[in-house]
């Protein structure tokens, strides 16, 4: 694992301000690319979508069948964020295929090195990072402790998810980020 | 309060695993296992040239009996440039101590040992295999096992009785110098950016090339086997649509068709070669029966060829240059914003990163071929008029 850097931490990035979190729940930041979508040899069903931003441009993508149902599941435990670079096209193009609710998530317009946006945009509030490999261009995941960071398997995307898993850990990391501010108090 | 100045502002990084190009880096290596262009064939000449490819130093030459050589410049022996070296029948002699070595490193000749050298056969030059193909010299600089064939393209093969091809090293596609002075990336990703083309080179730089391109086209993208593909469609109001396929072979070569919209099958490709991080050249070969083609292909700005403008036309009148030069010698990536108009480039950014995983793994990268049957790369890049009664339909000219 490689150890999170301090410099990045601080490294003052994006001139974006995205819509903050509701503030009651965990922060749940997802990738796109291998995540909701499989690029390569797909390891569960998957359908064709087209998708379409504003008109703009086409693309069609292979969507596994069940990543809505599974969003669904996460997202009753967690406020979602994108993080991709599909930037704010990634719910209005996906809102179809993956049912997402009309009111769109927040967004952050990154593709790689996403460490420092997604603190910055978590601020105090426990946070979990689920993306795909490929976005660690140094090839190894940041170890943190101030968050939980989960990679999936490309050939699935977000049904390699072990929710029950993400959810106990979660709720681990929420006990342990109170006690902290507790003694910090 | 003001808010979102810039006080305290302190910028971002490059992507350097995918910008840097040098021995080591990560797309470095991606690059060493594909073949280069680094040279015009009539450039390797019996005067030594220097080249400076991937961030590396070498000398190029061709022996008398006209074979070239690319060889590591500092001599094995005491470390003179062989770019002062003198060339000869089998290979190039140092001038500091007459070493010969031939187009492969072997020391042919130590003049001043016993018997010529009695251990030359104990040292090497380091060099890079070099092939001539399309009227370039194109070098192989990765591990030796992992050599792939030289690739031949579609488009630049069968040539007609009047065509013949064309070479040009001067930077085509590049809108500057010849030699462009910032990260190849920069302008290799932008061949996935059709929504610049009606702002740079329409809104600013003056309709650069066709009224039709000056339209914001609706485009597809597709990862292909090779790369990136886009699909731009413009409607052009008299019951015709222009289908102006773009792409980017892996690692390094631009498949954008005449801007002046020559209708079919794109007849010019050109590859981005990086010489170290912060500069590049583009090699562009092309078909044609006029062999002025390439040469007049380049645009203007109203008129004014870009190495004739003022520093203020140059502000007023930006294109290619202007716009990726002023990104940065190295853009800091982690700055961009990426949005609607920025899928293409963040395709290339992550297919790229994949090739870096691949190599990585000891894998092999995209479009690498071992077998002398599968040189072949089809082009599938140019301007397709549909709805015309005479003009060529996309289906039939890439129908297999």
């Amino acid at each position: 694992m490689r150890r999170c850097s301090p410099t990045r931490w601080t490294t003052d990035v994006a001139k974006y301000t995205a819509r903050p979190p509701r503030g009651d729940r965990p922060v749940l930041v997802l990738g796109i690319s291998d995540v909701v979508v499989i690029e390569g040899e797909p390891a569960v069903p998957v359908s064709m979508h087209h998708l379409s931003a504003w008109g703009r441009w086409v693309r069609d993508v292979a969507i596994p069948d069940a990543a809505a149902q599974r969003l669904h599941e996460l997202a009753e435990h967690f406020d979602i964020v994108w993080a991709s670079e599909w930037g704010h096209n990634a719910h209005t193009a996906f809102r179809e295929p993956l049912e997402l609710p009309e009111e769109p998530w927040p967004f952050l317009p990154v593709q790689f090195d996403k460490l420092a946006h997604i603190r910055r945009y978590a601020g105090g509030l426990p946070w979990v990072w689920v993306d795909d490999p490929l976005v660690d261009l140094s090839g190894e995941p940041p170890e943190c402790e101030d968050g939980i960071v989960v990679r999936v398997d490309p050939a699935e995307g977000i049904l390699s998810l072990d929710v029950d898993d993400l959810l106990t850990k979660t709720r681990e990391l929420v006990e342990r980020r109170a006690k902290e501010d507790g003694e910090n108090a | 309060m003001d808010t979102g100045t810039a006080y305290g502002l302190r910028l971002g990084q490059p992507l350097n695993e995918l910008a840097q190009v040098g021995p080591g880096t990560p797309y470095g290596e991606v690059l060493r296992r594909y073949w280069h262009p680094v040279a015009k064939v009539e450039d390797a000449t019996t005067r030594p040239v220097s080249l400076r490819v991937l961030g590396e130093e070498l000398v190029l030459f061709r022996t008398r009996r006209g074979r070239a050589g690319l060889l590591h410049p500092r001599c094995i022996h005491r470390g003179a440039s062989l770019f002062y070296g003198g060339v000869e029948d089998e290979g190039i002699r140092c001038c500091y101590h007459g070493w010969v070595f031939d187009t492969e490193g072997h020391c042919l000749e130590q003049p001043c040992e016993p018997d010529l050298g009695l251990h030359r056969d104990r040292v090497r030059q380091p060099w890079y295999p070099v092939e001539e193909q399309y009227g370039l010299i194109w070098a192989y600089m990765g591990p030796p096992e992992k050599k792939p064939v030289l690739p031949r393209y579609d488009t630049l093969e069968d040539l007609a009785a009047d065509e013949q091809l064309i070479v040009n090293d001067q930077g085509v596609g590049g809108g500057g110098p010849a030699q462009l002075d910032f990260n190849w990336l920069q302008h290799w990703e932008n061949v996935m950016d059709p929504f610049h083309v009606p702002i740079l080179h329409a809104r600013f730089s003056g309709n650069q090339f066709t009224p039709e391109m000056a339209l914001i086209p609706e485009v597809s993208y597709e990862y292909t086997p090779l790369g990136v593909r886009s699909i731009q469609m413009r409607e052009l109001g008299d019951g015709r649509q222009l289908r102006r396929v773009t792409e980017v072979i892996f690692p390094n070569l631009r498949v954008v068709a005449s801007p002046k919209l020559a209708s079919g099958q794109t007849n010019m490709i050109g590859w981005v070669v990086p010489m170290d991080d912060t500069n590049f050249r583009i090699f562009t070969v092309a078909r044609d029966s006029d062999p002025d083609f390439l040469a007049k292909l380049r645009s203007t700005h109203e008129g004014k060829p870009w190495k004739e403008l003022t520093d203020l036309e140059h502000q007023r009148l930006p294109g290619d240059y202007e716009a990726q030069k002023s990104q940065g010698s190295i853009s800091l990536h982690s700055e961009d914003h990426l949005t609607t108009t920025d899928q293409g480039i963040a395709m290339i950014r992550r297919m790229m990163a994949k090739q870096h995983r691949a190599v990585a793994a000891g894998g092999d990268p995209v479009g690498v071929s071992f077998d002398e049957s599968d040189r072949l790369v089809r082009i599938e890049g140019g301007n397709y008029f549909e709805g015309a009664p005479d003009a060529p339909l996309l289906a039939d000219a890439v129908d297999d």
